[in-house]
């Protein structure tokens, strides 16, 4: 009798002490991206390299507080996220390490942290997405005419939680002034009465019915709808060209100060910011590469050819904190 | 002392919250008062009011059905009324949500029936989040006072029809008092699960605490606001659960011993099509559709070959997990229990409320307090499955005591006495007459954290080994991709696991049920 239970308990506690024991060769990486726009570059690279990649992934913020108690015990070798807000928190949590000077000089300064700790990889923008059948839009130019009241119940946007929505408010508010965005946020919250989208894919979905007749979202959100509709009645329009320009967000990657694999990961990023990296990561989901000279995907406006905002990608992170006090403040849903 | 260790191990989230909590400033106490405080309490106990009256009218009208009426198909209604059981908070926020949209199953019918321009209700407030929270949570009421009825006597119940009183006032007057500790029961844990929720609350953008907490944590990197809350909410929910304990306490019953075995009355016509038509309409909602949907979604993507052999990888992650901890959580749970029934001491009762602190708070707290334990005290366990373990062993520990706690009230003290004198050891007595009593009680505390654990997500996502998904992880990864074809999937096989634990639960209580 007590040989059995004593059995059992040997079956119990065996798969206890399970860790990933392949660990040891493989890189980890905390990915708050989805996988599957991850995936064909990681692969791509342990081709080319021979290294294993493990992807954990989860929400980028989570990871991020994960990183934080981790501290020195942390299994991640780098750290991914879809929001240069952070990338920076990280960064000023003192959670990575600078990548060397060589690989960051190939991305422009402003979508990278001012010590390197971090690095954009690809980039979208905030953009609006009009209905072709939409009557009376033609006065929207700017993300601030989204408040204008003949916009009521026309209007799509995403709740306030949403990372890119967080970030756009960001860029504008460091641009136009706090007074100016608590007015569009008011505005804005007027127009949706309450409706708003849990999806920037939903946003584009909407407005191609014809349901709603303006939407906020992200560019590639509206290419991938056409990708499967070609013939969806919408259109892409750039905001803000005679002003402040397009406010963008970047992707992007950093190097975990405790990693033991440091070569490896630095390794990692330089294949990521190569030229065929770039394109790999950044056409799976149609945005821009960061690096220079390295186009995005031939059906979205090309960058160079718009005004884009010119706002360090850091400030993201350091002023996300009074974007959300200001979100809460106007109570946006 | 077993307790008592046991007990430790359940206060460390506690302690984490308290630690960062003691570091909140006054004046920052003071803002969260005048600022958030107020309208999260009030929307958390405004959802947790509506989602205890839904599942208490689901629950009991479906227990006392099934357990008042003989009718054909009885067997299988039990089992439509604990399936819903299997499937997470958040997948039905996620597929109600999808129903209800423009071109969803529901959406269209809304407009085939009231027209095309006819506004479709959303979730997005507290009546649809506690029409998710109630579907997802009556079957506990259900269990609990399906078996209270059926061990209740009937004797009573006759008497007061003698005595000239109508069906309903029978009902009202003598069958629903008689079924009070049953329903507090269960409404407690309905309400412990709702005041913890955070799949639907965070899907449904719904602020209670839970989700303000997390929010604190993860948008702003606030561990002191975020553990300020928490231990607002740890207050809440222990005066609440204080108030039950005594609620419980008054109302005993005791049944004599020659009180006749219950024997259901057998249904008419008429009754028939009335009670399997709300049957039929409770499980449409709540097990029907949500299946329906996932068969459909699953169909594309066994179709489309998009199924692979990391798919089962995931299913086998889930289930070991969930074996374990179950198993440990039981094991841990009974000291606890049995310090509790044998003292009554007000030890006894403050280690209870202390172990179901992990029920209580938040996962995603419950999950960074014992990471910071982990990394501090035990560094070289870290990344194994044994903190995911014990994670979810904290979290579901009450869930497992209050199973079994149930089954060690029928231990009356003359029965280990007697064990006692017939030449048995203390451990001996344990062995070869307390635990198999309390057979039951642990089968079904047991497959209640095994189902539980299998469909829990934050604390899995935080503590996971790198690289090592579960079923509701997948869930999770899929869904916020919009990959609707590979999270129905896993929701199923989500089902389809919890399947042989159900089972084994169900098949234990049926020679009660039949004797």
């Amino acid at each position: 009798m007590l040989q059995r239970w004593f059995l059992i308990g040997a079956a119990l506690i065996t798969p206890l002490l399970y860790t990933a024991s392949a660990c040891s060769e493989e890189l980890v990486v905390y990915s708050g991206r989805s996988d599957k726009f991850v995936k064909p570059v990681v692969k791509a690279f342990t081709e080319r390299s021979g290294i294993k990649v493990l992807l954990h992934s989860a929400k980028s913020t989570a990871l991020l507080n994960k990183m934080r108690v981790e501290g020195e015990h942390t299994q991640a070798d780098l750290y991914l996220s879809n929001d240069a807000g952070n990338l920076q928190i990280g960064s000023d949590l003192g959670l990575f390490t600078p990548v060397s000077d060589a690989i960051a000089d190939t991305i422009p300064a402003n979508l990278r942290a001012a010590d390197n700790s971090w690095i954009g990889l690809s980039a979208r923008a905030r953009v609006l997405v009009v209905s072709n059948n939409a009557k009376d839009v033609g006065f929207v130019k700017s993300v601030f005419d989204l408040a204008d009241p003949r916009l009521k119940g026309r209007l799509a946007i995403t709740n306030s939680s949403n990372g890119s929505f967080i970030a756009g408010t960001t860029v504008y508010m460091l641009t136009a002034g706090k007074e100016k965005t608590k007015h569009w946020l008011e505005g804005m919250k007027a127009n949706v009465d309450g409706k708003v989208f849990d999806k920037h894919s939903k946003i584009v979905k909407a407005v191609a019915s014809g349901k709603l007749d303006v939407g906020l979202v992200n560019h590639y959100y509206i290419y991938r709808h056409l990708a499967k509709e070609p013939d969806a009645p919408i259109h892409i329009v750039l905001p803000d060209q005679d002003g402040m320009g397009v406010a963008w967000n970047v992707a992007g990657i950093a190097i975990s100060k405790y990693t033991k694999k440091r070569a490896a990961a630095e390794q990692f990023v330089a294949f990521l910011t190569s030229e065929e990296g770039q394109k790999i990561f950044a056409e799976m989901n149609r945005e821009y590469p960061t690096r220079k000279g390295v186009a995005a995907a031939a059906e979205v406006p090309a960058a160079g050819s718009y005004v884009v905002n010119d706002i360090a990608m850091s400030e993201l992170g350091k002023q996300r904190s009074a974007t959300i006090d200001l979100l809460e403040a106007v109570g946006m849903p | 002392m077993i307790a008592a260790s046991v007990v430790l191990l359940a206060t460390i989230p506690l302690l984490f919250v308290v630690y960062n909590g003691l570091q909140l400033s006054a004046e920052r106490w003071a803002a969260l008062w005048s600022g958030r405080l107020p309208a999260l309490m009030w929307n958390t106990l405004t959802l947790a009011f509506w989602v205890a009256l839904g599942s208490f009218t689901l629950g009991v009208s479906c227990a006392w059905i099934i357990g008042r009426r003989q009718f054909a198909g009885r067997t299988l209604a039990t089992w439509l009324m604990v399936l819903p059981l299997t499937i997470p908070t958040y997948v039905y926020a996620y597929i109600y949500t999808a129903l209800l949209e423009d071109d969803g199953w529901l959406g269209q019918l809304w407009h085939a029936v009231f027209g095309h321009d006819a506004a479709i209700p959303d979730l997005y407030n507290v009546g649809g989040v506690a029409l998710v929270l109630s579907l997802a949570g009556y079957s506990y009421i259900f269990l609990l006072v399906r078996a209270a009825l059926m061990r209740s006597n009937r004797n009573l119940e006759e008497m007061a029809q003698i005595q000239g009183a109508s069906g309903r006032t029978v009902f009202f007057r003598v069958t629903l008092p008689l079924m009070r500790p049953a329903v507090a029961a269960g409404l407690a844990l309905v309400v412990l699960h709702v005041l913890s929720d955070f799949g639907a609350v965070s899907m449904l953008r719904y602020q209670t605490f839970t989700l303000s907490i997390y929010l604190q944590m993860s948008g702003r990197f606030d561990y002191q606001a975020a553990a300020g809350l928490s231990l607002v909410l740890l207050l809440i929910s222990l005066t609440f659960l204080v108030l039950e304990r005594f609620f419980r306490k008054r109302q005993r019953y005791y049944a004599r011993a020659q009180s006749r075995v219950v024997v259901a009355k057998a249904a008419t016509r008429g009754e028939l099509i009335l009670l399997w038509s709300w049957l039929g309409l409770v499980t449409l909602f709540a097990f029907g559709l949500p299946v329906a949907w996932m068969l459909s979604w699953s169909w594309e993507a066994w179709a489309n070959q998009m199924i692979g052999a990391e798919f089962w990888g995931y299913v086998n992650n889930s289930v070991i997990v969930a074996v374990l901890a179950a198993t440990v959580a039981t094991a841990c749970g009974l000291p606890i229990g049995l310090y509790h029934t044998r003292r009554h001491s007000l030890l006894s009762s403050t280690f209870l409320h202390l172990s179901s602190i992990g029920f209580v708070l938040p996962g995603p707290v419950v999950a960074l307090g014992i990471l910071t334990f982990v990394i501090a005290g035990f560094s070289s366990l870290y990344g194994s499955l044994a903190v995911l373990v014990m994670a979810l062993v904290v979290r579901f520990l009450p869930l497992a005591i209050q199973s079994q706690e149930a089954a060690m009230q029928q231990l009356t003290p003359s029965i280990e006495q007697a064990g006692r004198i017939h030449g048995a050891g203390p451990l001996e007595n344990l062995w070869r007459v307390v635990l198999p009593m309390m057979k039951g009680g642990m089968i079904s505390a047991w497959v209640l954290v095994f189902i539980d654990v299998l469909k829990e997500l934050p604390a899995t996502l935080l503590l996971r080994p790198v690289g090592f998904d579960t079923l509701p992880v997948r869930i999770w990864i899929e869904a916020s991709e919009e990959m609707l074809e590979l999270a129905a999937p896993a929701a199923l096989m989500l089902i389809i696991s919890a399947f042989p634990a159900l089972w084994i639960m169900m098949r234990s209580e049926i020679p009660r049920r039949q004797s």
